[in-house]
């Protein structure tokens, strides 16, 4: 066999002892080998540098849109239990934001609280996020994260904002992004 | 202990309307999806949109993937190729990988004094990341596939549409290529030789 012949017979294959004995007599070959080697350690490295390299936050809630649009509501909807931290964390940012920047000084009545509600889901974006106030950046154009919570609806009608239901009882479920410096943008109540 | 769950599975209650299983097996893959597309469309945005109709296409009604043919990972990454190609043949060229944007994976050195020898191996990470930009677009594929994402010979062969043996040979040239593009680079870098100096006499 000539030096070709045996590159083809190891293409992409460990090599056997024939292939050792030609690259022990063939220096060519030998430095060819170790070429090759070094470029397969720095293919390693170059895998290793952008293996934490993942699509923005933005694609995944788009999807989650999409997903919903074909088959309706979650049948199951629950959260990673890794992410409560985070979606807790969340929760009391919107909920700061949100009473910051919605409160207004008048008299409510129980009943009426789901109109600040009304006012800001006016304002909402095609996906149904509300932006909070004060915060910084805009919703597309930056790295954002989802974290999906859930509320108790009291928490969220004592703010005078969510779902329009004069009911306090149960949960209500609610995707929060955070942008890259872990600051709620937005928010949109599910149920 | 519960073994998790296969992509076959996270697909068949995606269909049924499992919303949590579509999120689940987005979670699984997309990374590897997104940096392939990344690292062959060049671009952050593309790899975006292709990402996001990849997982689309899940959703559609007679999505093209048949178990008995290939796994949902080869599906994946075939509809990502077959989406790439059609940008590549609207743009009709291949384009290079985002020079400017450092991957977010990348790090910092933790300790000054390995900054120079971390220097080194980010530039000789960027000297085989443009190299494997400026790689033919049938070896960029399978460099990627293969090397940078770890999925085996079949699979790649599946998502690329070829023969086990097409993949192996066309990864041992790519190999070949890559190291001769290195060495090209490297070459390149060597200083020139100095000008002999001279007096002006004007």
């Amino acid at each position: 066999m000539n030096c070709e012949e045996y590159w083809g017979e190891t293409a992409g294959q460990e090599p056997g002892e024939p292939w050792a004995a030609h690259l022990a007599r063939c220096p060519a070959c030998a430095a060819r080998w170790a070429a090759d080697g070094s470029v397969a350690e720095g293919l390693r490295a170059l895998a290793a540098d952008t293996k934490n390299v993942s699509a923005p936050a933005r694609v995944e809630a788009n999807l989650v849109r999409a997903y919903r649009q074909r088959y309706g509501q979650p049948v199951s909807p629950s959260l990673g239990i890794h992410r409560w931290w985070a979606a807790a964390a969340a929760v009391l940012l919107a909920a700061a934001a949100l009473w910051t920047g919605v409160r207004q000084p008048r008299r409510v009545s129980p009943g009426a609280m789901p109109a600040v509600a009304t006012a800001a889901a006016a304002e909402e974006d095609e996906a149904g996020f509300i932006p909070l106030p004060n915060a910084a950046g805009g919703l597309d154009d930056d790295d954002v994260d989802l974290v999906r919570v859930e509320l108790p609806r009291s928490a969220v009608t004592a703010l005078g904002a969510g779902p329009g239901d004069d009911s306090d009882a149960g949960t209500v479920e609610a995707e929060v992004l955070l942008g890259p410096d872990g600051m709620a943008r937005a928010v949109r109540f599910l149920n | 202990m519960r073994l998790p769950e296969s992509d076959h599975e996270l697909f068949e209650r995606l269909r049924a309307g499992e919303e949590q299983a579509f999120v689940a097996l987005y979670h699984r893959r997309m990374p590897a999806i997104y940096r392939f597309a990344l690292q062959m469309g060049g671009s952050a945005s593309v790899a975006e949109d292709v990402t996001q109709e990849v997982f689309l296409a899940l959703l559609r009604d007679g999505c093209g993937y048949e178990p008995e043919r290939g796994t949902l990972v080869a599906y994946l990454f075939g509809i990502a190729r077959k989406l790439l190609l059609r940008q590549f043949e609207r743009r009709r060229s291949d384009l290079g990988l985002d020079g400017g944007s450092e991957p977010a994976g990348a790090s910092e050195p933790a300790d000054p004094f390995d900054a120079l020898a971390d220097l080194a191996v980010r530039e000789r990470i960027e000297a085989l990341r443009r190299a494997v930009s400026s790689l033919p677009r049938r070896y960029r594929e399978v460099v990627v596939l293969c090397d940078l994402e770890e999925v085996d010979y079949a699979e790649a062969a599946a998502a690329l549409g070829c023969p086990i043996g097409t993949v192996r040979s066309r990864l041992h040239r790519a190999r070949l290529l890559l190291a001769e593009k290195l060495r090209e680079e490297r070459r390149g870098r060597e200083p020139v030789p100095a000008w002999k100096a001279a007096r002006c006499e004007i």
